[in-house]
């Protein structure tokens, strides 16, 4: 057979692209992530009904389609005018619930374990989740494969299928549960929070107990104090599927809250002549450049910042993390970016446990899941906490509910300032004077990779074996060196 | 035997979706107790998940690798550096995925009995529906060899 060799390009064009511009002196001056650029969505949208976003918009990434199902369906309700009744809004949370947690269980033992567990400096055909369970036991990749399939196992029950779901409609849900099915949920329930504080136990003896990590969590070049952003319900507490929109200063004090109607009284973005790419910013701080802090308006959307811009867990468990966090790295608001993996298995646990109290809920079982929409539609918005970040549907239709505008923000693009200053900062350190040092690449994909950017459908790789290419370049913009690895 | 003839590729993303109008032409023509036909918008674990309990796989899906567009390539796992279809920068690749499931026990197929169809495309990055036409013109023909591969006449 005849061998082909693919570039690890993926056919999105999806490694991860940088660009780095030197000064004249030879220093980063500024860094940039190239992302590629969807064409046409709104085009795309207008003319559809717009009950049928919710079952559109999760194929735009493939990798969270619940999180946009659910913003999705929760603009729907907000252009119908229509109020879900409580079990409606319990059945969607306990399916988001349960896709939280399969999603963060990915995301950190095949995403973030094998750098900490194996160690950022192993050979990288090492470093990934065959490598893991190489060394902590074939147990453990049992319990990852086991304990994320129970999480998709939920959502199938709930949303209809596990592959894309489709259950929530507007005015609520498409199915009620019955007793069955619910004691099977609330049992796979208490064995999922057992696994979030196995993870938690994990990170602790592998991660804390090691100075080196925690030194580098702790380290100045991931740190990047600036604003942050997280759904939180009335009593300030992190929320992943409703509530408002509150915003922390690097400081910690609340800066703003805001519900989804006025989003665009509070974020603009900011377009720069040299990508099509768009930042979103704090339009009442102001746009000062890609730098952070109290004067500028740049943002991030994490499990970090959803962290740091509540006041706490809703649930026992996860309240307990999230005090031992703030406590082992020195207050609120946490500024290292890396501390982003510790914040997800906070979130995790908090999931697994809200899965066990929505499914003892004494209304989780009634019939009643959904009140059919009777008013015009016309125009709204819906906010949910994608794992990537907050994000924002935004519809406006006509009168029979034909869609006219759609405006989308998804979880990454909050971050795209947040993440291009974050690699300079790692570029900074590894490029001085026009020479670039050993380790380059690796410690800008270790600064963008703690973002976990959804690059809409691009990037597919391991740790270690992103393919990724860094284009250094003059003051002009001349192409100096070009870096790179698993890319021909 | 049984066989899956899994369809990937994203529906909304013009070539994107070859995978998925292929296995949509399929439609009615497998219809036998041991083939089943599934179209899906994933990769990585999510993958994985549909692949357990077959004994062989036809993936189709779409690829870029510099060749002409509609040129059509017949490919095993090995062949494949990283994956064919992308979900995320955190997620695992095909090859992975499966060896992984293969060390957890899951029942997997082998890598001998995976064969992937892979159709070169243009545009992955405009939203739309629809082939372009020198990717439309390759449906037919990787719908034969989907049939021939499982010899229904």
């Amino acid at each position: 057979m005849k061998k082909i060799s693919i570039d690890p390009i993926t056919r999105l064009e999806g490694h991860g692209k940088i660009d780095i511009f030197l000064d004249d002196e030879g220093n980063v001056a500024n860094a940039y992530l190239v992302v590629p650029e969807l064409r046409g969505f709104e085009k795309f949208a207008e003319g559809r009904p717009v009950e049928e976003m919710p079952r559109i918009t999760p194929r735009i990434c493939g990798v969270c389609p619940e999180a946009h199902h659910m913003a999705s369906v929760k603009a729907c309700d907000a252009v119908y005018h229509v109020e879900v009744p409580p079990t409606g809004k319990k059945l969607r949370e306990l399916l988001y619930s349960a896709f939280y947690v399969a999603d963060h269980t990915v995301h950190f033992y095949i995403l973030a374990a094998p750098d900490f567990v194996l160690g950022p400096d192993a050979p990288p055909a090492e470093r990934n989740i065959l490598g893991l369970i190489h060394k902590v036991g074939l147990e453990v990749g049992g319990r990852v494969i086991r304990c994320r399939g129970l999480g998709m196992d939920i959502v199938g029950m709930l949303g209809g299928k596990t592959i894309h779901p489709v259950g929530a409609l507007p005015g609520g849900v498409s199915k009620a549960i019955d007793e069955e099915e619910r004691a099977q949920i609330e049992e796979w329930g208490h064995e999922l929070v057992d696994f979030g504080q196995f993870s938690l136990q994990l990170f602790h003896d592998v991660v804390l107990q090691n100075k080196t990590y925690l030194d580098m969590i702790l380290s100045d070049a991931y740190t990047t104090p600036m604003y942050y952003m997280g759904l939180v319900d009335e009593n300030n507490k992190v929320n992943f599927y409703d509530g408002k929109v509150r915003v922390v200063d690097p400081e910690g004090q609340e800066f703003v809250k805001y519900t989804p109607e006025e989003y665009l009284d509070v974020i603009a973005e900011r377009v720069e002549p040299w990508t099509y790419l768009k930042f979103p910013y704090l339009k009442k701080v102001g746009w000062k450049g890609l730098v952070t802090g109290m004067d500028s308006g740049v943002y991030q959307a994490t499990p970090l910042s959803r962290l740091n811009a509540a006041d706490g867990m809703t649930t026992p468990l996860a309240q307990q993390a999230y005090d031992h966090f703030y406590e082992t790295l020195g207050g609120k608001p946490v500024h290292g970016t890396l501390a982003t993996h510790w914040a997800r298995l906070i979130e995790l646990l908090y999931a697994a446990e809200r899965i066990v109290e929505l499914a003892t809920d004494p209304e989780i079982t009634n019939p009643h899941v959904r009140n059919i929409p009777t008013e015009i539609p016309d125009e709204g918005v819906g906010i949910v906490e994608a794992p990537r970040g907050t994000l924002t549907h935004h519809y406006v239709t006509d009168e029979k509910g034909i869609v006219k505008k759609c405006n989308l923000i998804v979880g990454t693009t909050n971050n795209y300032a947040p993440i291009s200053i974050s690699i300079r900062k790692a570029a900074q350190a590894f490029i001085k004077m026009g020479q670039i040092s050993e380790g380059l690449l690796n410690r800008v994909e270790m600064a963008f990779r703690s973002y976990d950017p959804c690059l809409g459908c691009a990037t597919h790789a391991l740790p270690g074996q992103m393919p990724l290419e860094v284009l250094v370049r003059d003051a002009d913009g001349n192409v100096l060196e070009r870096l790179t690895q698993f890319i021909e | 035997m049984k066989t899956l003839v899994l369809g990937l590729g994203n529906p909304i993303l013009t070539d994107d979706g070859v995978g998925i109008h292929v296995v949509r032409a399929l439609a009615g023509r497998l219809n036998r107790p041991d083939l089943e036909v599934v179209e899906a918008s994933l990769g990585g674990l999510r993958l994985l998940d549909t692949t357990v309990g077959y004994d062989r796989l036809i993936l189709v899906d779409a690829i870029q690798a510099g060749g002409q567009i509609g040129q059509v390539y017949r490919l095993a796992p090995r062949d494949l550096l990283s994956s064919l279809h992308s979900a995320s920068s955190h997620d695992l690749s095909l090859p992975a995925a499966l060896e992984l499931g293969r060390r957890l026990g899951l029942a997997v197929p082998e890598d001998e009995a995976i064969t992937i169809l892979a159709v070169e495309v243009g545009d992955v990055l405009t939203f739309g529906e629809v082939c372009t036409p020198p990717v439309q013109a390759a449906i037919p023909r990787v719908v034969q060899m989907v049939l021939d591969q499982v010899r229904i006449p």
